[in-house]
């Protein structure tokens, strides 16, 4: 029963991969749709990444914008000044990322959660007072215009420069980003190193005594996190080309929390499902309301309250982890036992 | 510049101080960060206006009601949001905070647009205009009044947790929650009255930084929100008199810097505060280090 | 022959509080030794100070295995299971969220060294690793009496068996010496007995074993030397029979009713 079970999840995620990659040639599907996909690819990537913190460590992390915000000014002030390759600014924007997120976390992870959590969210409010007021060095409010757009240089073989025009390019790259952050992610789930993150989650007193050094495995973990904001955060800068320091505030942070706790912390699948979801309300929301007259900011009065209404009636998620689930299934099924014999 | 910027970092730092100990308050009896507590701060503003334009009430009276209003809308918040999850996690309870703010911001943009409002002119107490100009620095009527209020509130508050026996069940709740209830403590009524003077207080502080700056929008809360958190944490966080102090220092601190070095990182500084002094004093000037909610060996 | 554990005037103050007051004892290799006393006596500090989850106010700890004494007071407590001591908790704290066998995996964590690399682009070392950390979990999963049962969430198993993940989760971390905390807590008497046969075998392989008890069917059945400690001092020492018929240990109990299980 146990074969069958997997090969149905295995199946349905070999489905949407393949609809996934034909999209761009369905009929109905317009430039102002693909951008939306790629913004929900974009932002699972982020999900993804955050994940790791709160989902797989059990640490609340609200500064990720952050680091979303490095990887993306690195990426635009590297190619606005110096014209540099994206695909050698990916793995840059990463090790920077995972460069401050080593920096920031190795002193204040031995905080306990709350203290953390306030840490971090200093830290994302210093970053962006930081893009804010060093106008020298980021143009601050006026923002950084005409960020160049990626492109494939073949000349050395005799090829054309060729250079990404409309959104299917930055489509196909963004599921190959979305895929590689996966791949890690699974790997790193059913490893000594996930292992040993998920003991620190369920209890940490525990974990150090099957020799786990805590503070080395946390900061590995909020590495690997920043390292994929920032990564996600340098596809950004030279897809929408154009960067303020406004796009980074908090509200972002909580955005991608909001997605991973909708979507079920801890379950990779389970964050993606939330990264689509939240897009998508969010596009959905502003065009009901455009076209009802509504300002569109009504539309974060809606987030908030959906967040209050999901931790009020079902805190853990879309996708909850496999422990979870379980434990509801558990209830569920007292429940009903119960009520029969009280019925009965 | 000294003596003046000293006169406005006590002003601001005053009002950092009633925001802080609402921060405070709460965090002491639940443990949990009322993200939206900026939030009754800026209410307390508009509301006020609101009762001053749109019901021609007098100033001191409108004052006295917005302060109501504050704490009535402490308790919704807690009845209405926090108190059904007492049991849940933490996580959940931070993320319903932070929606409720984000909830209550822009229903205020929905109601009040987002530009920011003055302050109706002439219907502030004449002499909050009156101005005396000392050697080195000036004052006006408003920063007494401003002085004045913070000082007999924080008297107040002081008198309510050490004398009152509300005072002492707030302290016993914030102790132990199991043990208070068995000594007969109604813990759930307790934290909602926390609520309710935390939110009066953040009322308060939203109204009289309206008037003195002369601008009201949606979004001051956040800023103000987290510099008094900022101070909240400096004080020690769950301790009211570190409240209190840290308010009061980080307000200097702040006009300080703002004189000196530099206005543009004026907001940096309460981060930059805060960060530090998490990471090498995390108890704060009073505190005791937060005590991790887990289960003990 | 150098023994395995020496206790050397140990103190433990929590502010005013004396938890332990010079304690003084030996463990030699291959013993299994009973630590008693009533509720509240120091016992899980004593554990807490050889664990390194508390630090000693004074005193030492001398763990000795493979002939090198090492003072283990005050080190942190990842340092001391890698050194060789496991322990369980009075309350039992297993990995909740997670599989049976994920639990005696991440007890197999410190015997290995995979790092993030080998995890991402599994090396031919770290698929090594895995397959013989799976194993020798399964392994230790029969040895301690609950064998195929590695998929299952560990919160939803019965109390009993839960004790005995913890304990495979302490075994699993290769120890010279292993400290359990009541094991026997809220076990039956067929429970309790399988308990005892389970920690002979743990004996049997050369483990040391230290261990908290209440139920003196337990104690009196396993132990080959028990120490008595009282208020955080110690009472006395010496062979089960002699202690169960101290008046000084008599006293000590004297109205908790734990004495009476024999």
């Amino acid at each position: 029963m146990d074969q069958k079970r997997i090969s149905n999840a295995t199946l349905l995620k070999i489905g949407i991969l393949i609809l996934a990659l034909v999209l761009p040639a369905l009929p109905f599907v317009s430039q102002y749709f693909l951008h939306v996909i790629i913004l929900i690819y974009l932002y699972m990537i982020l999900a993804l990444g955050l994940n790791v913190v709160p989902g797989f460590n059990g640490l609340l992390d609200l500064g990720y914008v952050g680091f979303y915000g490095i990887g993306a000014y690195t990426s635009g002030l590297l190619t606005y000044h110096f014209g540099l390759s994206f695909w050698l600014i990916i793995p840059l924007a990463f090790l920077n990322g995972a460069l401050w997120g080593v920096l920031l976390g190795a002193p204040t992870l031995r905080l306990t959660g709350d203290y953390f959590a306030i840490v971090t969210f200093g830290f994302s409010e210093l970053v962006v007072l930081f893009l804010t007021n060093e106008i020298w060095l980021t143009r601050g409010p006026l923002g950084l215009p005409g960020i160049a757009p990626p492109s494939v240089d073949l000349s050395w073989f005799g090829g054309p420069v060729w250079e990404f025009q409309g959104e299917l390019p930055y489509y196909y790259l963004a599921i190959v980003m979305v895929l590689a952050t996966i791949f890690v992610m699974q790997r790193v789930q059913d490893s000594r190193l996930g292992r040993a993150w998920f003991a620190i989650r369920d209890d940490e007193v525990a974990a150090v005594s099957c020799g786990i050094n805590l503070l080395v495995y946390k900061v590995i973990a909020f590495g690997i996190s920043a390292a994929f904001g920032a990564m996600g955060g340098s596809f950004f800068a030279r897809w929408v080309t154009f960067l303020s320091p406004d796009m980074f505030k908090f509200w972002e942070s909580f955005l991608v929390l909001c997605m991973i706790v909708l979507g079920g912390m801890g379950n990779i699948w389970g964050v993606m499902v939330g990264a689509a979801v939240l897009v998508s309300l969010s596009e959905i929301l502003r065009d009901l309301l455009s076209a009802l007259g509504l300002p569109v900011e009504i539309r974060f009065l809606a987030f908030g309250l959906i967040m209050v209404l999901m931790m009020r009636f079902r805190p853990a998620g879309i996708m909850p982890i496999r422990a979870v689930a379980a434990q509801m299934r558990a209830g569920r099924v007292k429940r009903r036992r119960a009520k029969a014999t009280a019925s009965g | 510049m000294f003596l003046q910027q000293l006169v406005n970092g006590l002003t601001i730092g005053g009002i950092y101080a009633l925001i802080a100990v609402g921060y405070t308050m709460v965090y002491g009896v639940i443990q949990l960060i009322n993200f939206a507590h900026g939030e009754i701060y800026m209410l307390g503003a508009f509301f006020a206006v609101t009762f001053i334009v749109g019901m021609g009430m007098p100033f001191y009276m409108a004052f006295f009601l917005a302060m109501l209003c504050g704490a009535v809308c402490g308790m919704l918040l807690d009845v209405i949001a926090y108190r059904p999850l007492r049991q849940s996690p933490r996580l959940a309870c931070l993320i319903t905070a932070i929606g409720m703010s984000i909830f209550l911001q822009n229903l205020a943009m929905l109601i009040w647009g987002s530009r920011p409002k003055p302050f109706p002119g002439n219907t502030l107490p004449a002499w909050f205009n009156k101005t005396w100009h000392l050697t080195h620095f000036s004052l006006t009527g408003f920063h007494l009044f401003i002085f004045a209020v913070t000082i007999i509130m924080m008297v107040g508050l002081h008198l309510l947790i050490k004398k009152t026996r509300f005072g002492k069940a707030m302290r016993a709740v914030a102790q132990n929650k199991t043990m208070a209830s068995l000594a007969g403590v109604n813990v759930n009524k307790v934290i909602t009255l926390t609520f309710a003077v935390a939110g009066a207080m953040g009322a308060a502080a939203g109204l009289m930084v309206g008037a003195f700056y002369n601008s009201l929008y949606p979004t001051m809360g956040y800023v103000a929100g987290v510099k008094a958190f900022a101070a909240a944490v400096l004080g020690g966080i769950g301790s009211i008199p570190g409240a209190m102090l840290g308010g009061i220092v980080l307000g200097v601190a702040e006009a300080m810097g703002a004189g000196y070095l530099s206005s543009l990182y004026r907001d940096g500084i309460s981060y930059g505060v805060m960060i530090i002094v998490i990471v090498f004093i995390p108890a704060g000037f009073f505190g005791v280090l937060i005590k991790e909610t887990k289960k003990s060996i | 022959m150098t023994p395995i554990l020496q206790i050397q005037d140990l103190s433990k103050n929590f502010g005013g509080l004396r938890a332990l007051q010079d304690i003084s004892f030996e463990i030699q290799e291959n013993e299994i030794i009973g630590l008693i006393g009533p509720n509240g006596a120091g016992k899980t500090t004593l554990f807490n100070c050889v664990a390194g989850i508390e630090k000693p106010s004074s005193g030492k700890v001398i763990f000795t295995a493979n002939g090198k004494p090492v003072s283990i007071g005050g080190k942190k407590p990842e340092k001391v299971t890698a050194l060789g001591i496991a322990r369980t908790f009075q309350n039992i704290r297993l990995f909740d969220n997670l599989t049976v066998l994920d639990n005696v995996k991440i007890g197999r964590h410190c015997r290995f060294k995979s790092n993030v690399f080998g995890a991402v682009i599994k090396t031919p070392g770290q698929r090594r690793e895995e397959e013989e950390i799976a194993r020798s979990a399964v392994e230790i999963l029969e040895f301690v009496g609950i064998p195929g049962r590695g998929d299952e969430i560990a919160s939803s198993m019965a109390y009993g068996d839960q004790r005995r993940l913890e304990i495979a989760r302490a075994l699993a971390t290769d120890p010279k010496l292993i400290m359990l905390d009541e094991p026997a807590a809220g076990m039956n008497p067929q429970e309790a007995r399988s308990l005892m046969n389970l920690i002979h075998r743990i004996r049997d392989k050369g483990i040391t074993v230290l261990l908290i008890e209440h139920d003196m069917k337990v104690v009196m059945g396993v132990c080959e030397r028990v120490v008595v400690i009282n208020y955080g001092r110690m009472l006395t020492t010496g062979l089960p029979k002699e202690v169960q018929n101290d008046p000084k240990v008599i006293e000590a109990y004297l109205g908790t009713g734990a004495f009476n299980a024999a």
